[in-house]
This record gives structure tokens, sequence and C-alpha cells, in this order.
């Protein structure tokens, strides 16, 4: 790599930029004046909303139906307010009436005071005060009525007691007095913080998506990117003077807009007359989250440029981003969230980490080995995605792609090749989909009806349905073979282990994440047995998913999956299982079992064993959890319900000699006779 | 001096059957010599030198520019290389000398001699009238005059052309054509694709005719007029054609 190409690459690029008017509108022009604008435009608007509100005749209607000397007062002192005009009284009082006026914006409040009990001799009014709260004005005229009559009310006490002789001073008892000890700056750092976050981290991304979508798809889309390929430049220097191009644009646009912002804030407050000496903005957090910024970034500069380098044309990058914008303002607004704290889970994952750590920073109440552990964990990232760019940017057919490559073919080959990646990833969304809605509503409706209708119908039926329809021969595709019975022996061994080793890794992860109690209990009573006795529960907790999720997946999905190779099919399958248990604290456990049931699926070539191990699994699960205080074995690795953790050991020797097993019974199958297997497809 | 051997690209179609897009091509081109490779859309020509200009690796077989091996060393392959096509895109916000000056300094141009370069190449394409205007405001010609000039900024010793003169009106394509005579003059081996008979008559002194990514035949103009016995060139095309088909 040659550094002085790299300077000249970015220069170039640089001085491109800056001559675009799009760069210069989007990145400089609009941060300069959007804040100004925002700020004074919705500052003179309340205010002058607001005086117009204060000087804005009322008219109320009031309803005496007591007419003595003491509510004649208080309706009279009511024209203590100013502005306020009351209604002439009709001669028959028609509540309908008055609410409909209320509604309609005529007269803004309603007061009927009704007859008065009496404590002692002394009279107490109900006042009841009807008024529109989402009419600013009618909720303007009820505090204002509620105020003056809360004054009058105390003038009538202390009247009162004067008569019995008692100085009114005696009402109180106990006095409460506010006091913020937050100093200004915190209060400011407080609500900024909420919000800073997620306006920082949505402007870095829209910043650098436009110039990023135009560095590299914009290069193909005008096609000088193969001009540029042809010159002496190695790609890594073209990659990375291009990645620092995006980074200093962004880097501006955000210097500019926090700049924009913290002037416009200023001059507000300025305006408001609040003495700056003592209500002095944060400045020094506003550094540490611009030092804070650079990492991020540097991590949203490269994604977007491994994207630029993927797509075909600017429209496509665009496109692209699109989900990586939603779900980075998806994340960067857990600085709204009440009750999440930055902790080393939350330190660990991008965007989140930043939101929590920006927020904390703009209460002064960081810790400081958190901000190191976001600097670095973002670093690791960014190496990474720049190194896949480079590696994208080496790959001809992601430099050269054609247009019809990409036109989303259902289908595959021929129509009736159901068994192929793009089909099972739009097959898997749908019944996420339906799992979600559908399942969801027959379980909320009755848990155990509902999961064996889930099953079969939303599980089982499909798969088979899609096969029936597609022509393409079950019992050779999902290895209904027949298998050495020896490896079912072997499966029930391994399932302890694993099962323990799943809970383990739940366990860990409870650890880093912790999860609320009702939801721990929820997930308890799903393997408790019912009601309907054990059973019952273990048919639809055990075989029920042990038939209907390995036909789904290690039959349909893995058979598909796998042609791009063993391990990725069985590893792709089996995040595709983790996700479908829509459980993202149990996703990594149960995308580990589905590991395990992928790899002897294939070991054994019968889709027999991992139904076994399947069955064996979950029904294990419902037997501990409901008689483990019953054995003895279980109080020793069980304490408190937690696994003891120097289980892995032994767990992690079985295992190991479990799958030794396996490849003593079931030795290698040539790579012809795989292949004749797996796409057998009648025709 | 280009020694091309055995070159060979594959590509996987969509339905996982391979493509031969260039099958066992072989081939010298000398200095001082345009070899011109010949043959209908598709054919394989782009996708050859693609490969020579290292933007696309061979699957198999490789070639020398130079003496530096296409795979082994890429860089150096890329440094003694100008590459010229039709379609070859230019920076609109850039101006001309903008344009010049950046690839220079990607081909290493030492800082010294880039501008007088720039001149030499504006004299002998009449190009300082538009020298510095920002290359959106250009005519075509003038664009392609821009692309020549940047193509061969850094005098390589060869000159590969992909369809130079496709989509150009007959002025601008006649300012190539000379444009690759002058190479020619100067020593450079060029290499020049096309699908246009004529334009290969008119300036070949190799012809190597590919079709379907092999070789139909190579040599010159007056080898195959005795070898097939026929005077023009679309029938001596279309006799070799025929005669690997048939």
């Amino acid at each position: 790599m040659n550094f002085k190409k790299i300077i000249v690459i970015y220069k170039k690029e640089m001085l491109d930029l800056i001559r675009d008017r799009r760069t210069i509108i989007t990145s400089f022009v609009l941060p300069i004046i959007l804040y100004p604008l925002l700020m004074i435009g919705f500052s003179s608007m309340m205010s002058r909303q607001e005086m117009k509100l204060e000087q804005q005749d009322i008219v109320i209607y009031v309803n005496d139906q007591i007419q003595n000397n003491i509510s004649k007062e208080l309706v009279g002192s009511l024209s203590n307010i100013e502005t306020l005009q009351i209604m002439d009284e009709a001669i028959v009082y028609n509540e309908d009436t008055y609410l409909e006026l209320l509604q309609d914006h005529s007269i803004q409040a309603v007061i009927n005071i009704e007859d008065s009990l009496s404590i002692a001799g002394y009279p107490i009014f109900n006042i009841t005060c009807f008024y529109d709260e989402t009419s600013e004005k009618s909720s303007m005229t009820y505090r204002k009525i509620r105020d003056n009559l809360n004054e009058v009310e105390e003038t009538f006490i202390s009247k009162r007691l004067e008569k019995i002789n008692i100085n009114s001073e005696i009402l109180n008892a106990v006095e409460i007095r506010k006091k913020n000890i937050a100093p200004p700056e915190q209060m400011v750092g407080f609500i900024v913080g909420k919000f800073l976050p997620y306006l920082l981290i949505i402007l870095t991304i829209s910043g650098a998506s436009v110039i990023a979508s135009d560095l590299i798809a914009g290069e193909k889309e005008r096609g000088t990117l193969e001009t540029i390929l042809v010159s002496a430049a190695r790609r890594n220097e073209l990659v990375i003077g291009k990645y620092l191009t995006i980074i200093t644009i962004s880097i501006i646009t955000v210097l500019l807009n926090l700049l924009s912002m913290y002037l416009s804030f200023r001059h507000i407050f300025m305006q408001l007359g609040t003495n700056m000496g003592e209500f002095q903005l944060p400045i020094g957090n506003f550094a540490l989250i611009l030092l804070l910024m650079l990492p991020l970034i540097t991590f949203f500069s490269a994604i977007l440029l491994s994207i630029s380098t993927y797509s075909r044309n600017i429209k496509e990058a665009q496109s692209y981003q699109m989900p990586l914008l939603f779900g980075a303002i998806m994340l960067s607004m857990v600085s709204f969230l009440p009750g999440f704290e930055l902790n080393l889970g939350f330190s660990l994952i991008p965007i989140v980490n930043f939101s929590l750590m920006m927020r904390d920073i703009m209460l002064n109440n960081y810790q400081l080995n958190y901000l190191f552990i976001i600097l670095g964990s973002t670093l690791v990232l960014d190496v990474i995605t720049v190194y896949i760019s480079i590696k994208l940017f080496n790959r001809e057919n992601i430099l050269f792609r054609t247009a019809d490559e990409k036109s989303l073919k259902f289908w595959g080959k021929s129509k009736k090749d159901v068994l192929n990646l793009q089909f099972i990833m739009v097959y898997f969304v749908f019944m996420i989909i339906a799992l979600y809605y559908i399942g969801g509503s027959w379980q909320l409706k009755d848990m155990m009806n509902g999961m064996i209708k889930t099953q079969l119908l939303l599980i089982l039926l499909p798969v088979l349905l899609i096969m029936r329809i597609s022509k393409t021969d079950i019992k050779s595709n999902f290895r209904f073979n027949y298998t050495n019975p020896l490896n079912f022996l072997l499966v029930l061994i391994a399932s302890l282990p694993l099962l323990l080793l799943a809970g383990l890794l739940g366990q860990l992860i409870n650890a880093v994440f912790p999860v609320s109690e009702s939801y721990l209990e929820a997930m308890q009573n799903l393997i408790t047995i019912q009601d309907s006795g054990i059973w019952f529960t273990i048919f639809v907790v055990g075989v029920l998913p042990g038939i209907c999720e390995e036909v789904m997946f290690r039959g349909f999905v893995l058979s598909a999956l796998r042609k791009k190779g063993i391990w990725y099919g069985i590893i792709l399958t089996a995040i595709l299982f983790g996700a479908f248990h829509l459980d993202p604290f149990r996703f990594l456990p149960v995308t580990l079992l589905g590991i395990w049931l992928g790899f002897i699926a294939v070991k054994t070539n019968s889709i027999y064993v991992p139904i076994l191990a399947h069955f064996a699994q979950n029904t294990l699960a419902i037997l501990i959890t409901n008689y483990a205080e019953k054995f003895s074995f279980f109080k020793f690795i069980l304490r408190d319900d937690e696994i003891a953790y120097w289980v892995i050991i032994p767990a992690i020797i079985i295992l190991y000699l479990v799958v030794k097993g396996f490849t003593i019974l079931n030795p290698i199958v040539t790579k012809n006779e795989e292949n004749t297997f797996i796409v057998k497809i009648e025709t | 001096m280009i020694i091309v051997k055995n070159l060979t690209k594959v590509f996987q179609q969509q339905n996982g059957e391979d493509l031969y897009a260039v099958k066992d091509l072989s081939f010298t081109a000398n200095k001082g010599e345009i070899v011109v490779l010949l043959g209908v859309n598709g054919a394989g020509k782009t996708t050859t030198m693609r490969m020579l200009s290292t933007v696309l690796q061979s699957t198999t077989g490789t070639a020398t520019l130079e003496g530096y091996d296409l795979k082994k060393d890429p860089q150096n392959v890329r440094a003694n290389l100008g590459f010229l096509s039709g379609d070859t895109g230019l920076y609109a916000r850039l101006t001309a000398r903008e344009t010049i000056t950046y690839f220079a300094r990607l081909y290493d141009v030492p800082e010294k001699k880039i501008n007088l370069r720039i001149n030499e190449m504006a004299d002998l394409l009449d190009m300082h009238d538009f020298l510095d205007k920002k290359i959106d405001f250009l005519s075509t010609g003038m664009k392609q005059k821009v692309s020549i000039a940047r193509s061969i900024i850094h005098d390589p010793p060869i000159m590969i052309f992909d369809e130079p003169t496709a989509g150009l009106d007959i002025l601008t394509a006649k300012n190539i054509i000379s444009f690759i005579h002058k190479c020619r003059e100067d020593g450079k081996c060029v290499l020049f694709s096309t699908h246009i008979m004529r334009e290969a008559e008119r300036i070949a002194d190799k012809i190597i005719m590919i079709h379907q990514g092999k070789v139909l035949a190579q040599g010159s103009w007056e080898d195959f007029k005795t070898e097939t016995g026929l005077h023009d060139l679309d029938d001596i095309f279309i006799h070799y054609v025929n005669s690997i088909n048939g």
C-alpha cells in the first residue's frame, strides 16, 4: 500500500464532492441553517401563541344550584380573572346543551356548583368544572378557574377559623420546599441527552450515505470504475482513499450540526433572558461526544462503503441503505427508554452502546471503562468492515454484476426445483410472519391446543404441500432413510450434556443481559406440566416439535441450503432454526442445538435420528423442570435453579465421545453418492 | 510485447452451468504492431481485454505484458498499460487538466513532468481550448480526446483499445484511428478490438478472429485471402465461422 496514492485518491474525491451541489447542500448548508430556523421559528411561534392565548376572551357558563350569598361570592370571585366572561344564566339548566357548547368550543368551561353538604355546620361546596383537555384554551381556562377557587377557599377557611379564634397559620404543619440539586447544566444534559444520541446517529448516517453511494456505486453507474481499476492504483488504496473521504465529510457534517445546534441553543437561552454564566451549556461534554462520534462515524462509513461496493448503481445502494438506517434508528432510540443502563453487554452492541454512553456523558455520569470498551469494540468492527470492503472490491463478480443476475427468481432454474436458497428464505420469512400472527393468536386462546395447531398446520403441513405440488421427492431429499439403531442410543446419551450446555449458554446470556422475572416465569410455564398431565405435555412439547420442526428444518431447509457446502448448510439452518423461536434471549442456545441436530442429520443421513434427538431434548427439559428435586443427581448439578459451571467439562467429554461414536457407526459417504441423494428431483 | 498463453475464463451462470467466455486463447503481439481482435458481440473480446488489464482474473492460463505476469505481478502489468474503451467514463465535475493530472499521479508520473506531458498531449490532440473546462461541458469528441490523453499520460509501452470507436461519429473515430497509428509509429504494442470488419481491415497488422471464446484463425489480411481464396473480409469471417460449425 502506498500512502501517497491514497492521498492522491482522497484529494481527488474531496475535490469532486465539494464541487457537487448536492453534497454542499445536504452536508454543509442544511445543518447551518436548519437549527436556527427550527429554534427561532419554534420559539417565536410558541411565545406568540401563548401571548395570544393569554389575551383571548374566555366564556364560561356557571350553573349555581345553591344561589346563596356564599355561592354568589364564589361566582363573583371568578370575575377576578381577566378576560373572563360569564354567560347569562338560562332559566332551565340543561347540562347537555352547555356540554355541547363546550364541545363546539363556543364556551371554554362549564361550572356546576352543587348542593352543599354540611360538616359541623359548615357548608362544603361541590364544584364540578367541565373542560376540554384537548383544547389549549379550555384547559388554560380550567387552570385559571382552579387557581382562583383555591385562593377563595383559603380566604373562606381563614374567615371560619377567625370566627372561632384560631390563627389560620396553624394549618401549616408540614411545609414542603422543592430544591433540585441537579446543577442547571445537568438538567440541560438530561433533556438534551435523551434526544441528542438519536439525532446524531441519524445525521451521521444520512450525511455519509449520500456520499458513500456516490463514491463506488456511482462510479459503476457512470462507467468510471473500470478506468480506475485499470490504473496503477491498488484496490486497497482505492478503498481506503474513498473510505477517508466518507469519514471526512461525515465529520464535517456532524461538526457543523453540533456547532449549529449549540449556537442556536445558546441564542435561544440568551433571548429568554437566562443568565448564561449560571446556565452554561455543557460544552466539555459536547467535546467528549464529538470524540465518541469518531469511531461511530468510521463504523458507519465502513458499512456504507461495503454497501456501495456491493451495489450496481446509486439507486440500489440507497435501497440497501434503508434497512441500515431503520435498524440504526431503532437501536439509537434506547436512550429514550427508561430502565436501560449501560452495562458490559450493552457496551458491546453497536449503536446501543453509543446511544447510552452519550446520554450518560450528557448527565456527567459515565464510567470510563465502558468508554474504552465501546471505543475498542467499535474499532475492531471498523477493521472487519473495511476488510470486507476491500475483499468485495477484489471480487470481480461484485464489481461487474450484471442486471439480470439479481432478479429474484423464487423458483430457481426450473419451476419444480423448490430446494434453493432464495425460495427457502422467502418461505422462511412468510412462515415467521405466520407464526407470529396466526400461531401467536392460537396459542393466546388456548396454549396447548394452539401449539398442536401451530406444529401441524403451520410447520408441517405447508412443507408437505410444497413438496407435493412441486413433485419433489420427500423420501430421498428429507432423508427418510434407514439407519443403524445404535445411532438412536448415541443421540439419547448426548441429549443431557447438550441440554446442559444450551442451558449454560442461556445462563451466560442471562448474566450479561438480565431478563425480567416475569419473562422467565412465562418461559417456565411453557415447560411446566399443565393441568392436562405429563403424557399430554410430552406429546405437545416433545413429540410434535420433534417431528414437525425436524421435517421443516433438517428436512426441507437443510436439504436446500447444504448444496452450498455441508457446514454452510448446517449452520445457516441452525441460525434460521434459532430465529424461528422468535425469542432473542433463546436464540443462541437454540441455534447451538440446531447445529447439533443438523450435524447428526448429515452424519447419519437419516431424519429419524434428529427427530429422536429433538424429542429427547424437549422431553428432558420438561422432566428436569418438573421433577428435578426428586433426583439427587439433579440436586448435584443444579444450584438454586442455576446449572453449575463445572458441568461444561463432563458434558463436552461425553459429546466428544458421542461424535466419535457417530463417526465409527456412519462411514463417510463418497461425494458422488451424496450428490445423487440430495438432488433427486422427479421429472 | 504481449504473450498470451492458453487464456481461459469461465463464468458461473445462474443455472449453475459453466460458460466459457474465453477458451484456450493464445497469441502474441509485438512492439510496433497493431493486433486486432475481431469477433461478433459476445465473442469474448471484452473479457479478453479485461483479463489482460487485470480487471478480471483468468480461470486458467495466463499472459505476460512486457515480461510481467498477469497473475504474479498485476501491479506492474497495469503500470505498463494504457487502456481505452468506447464508454470510458470521466469525472464530470473535474476539469480536463485535473482528470489527466489525477491519472498521471496514480501512474506515478513524476510531479515535475506532469504539466510537460499534459502540454505535449494538448498539442498532439489539439486540446488547449478546453483544458481547464469541466468535463460536463465538453462535447463527445472532446471527452474522447481527454480519455485518450489520460490513457497515455504515463507513456505506456502497451495500449489496449476495447472497441474505442463504438458509438462515435466519423470525425471523432478518425481522431482515434490516427492516434492508434501514432502509437505504432512510437513503437508501442497495440491491441485493438472491434466487430467492424472494415476497421480491422484498415489498421491491422495482424488479425485474430475469435468466436464463442475460441480462436477461429489468426494471421494477416493477406494470409486469410490466400488460405480461403476469398477477397471480402466479411466472407472470410463467415467462412471460418462455418468451418468450425460445420
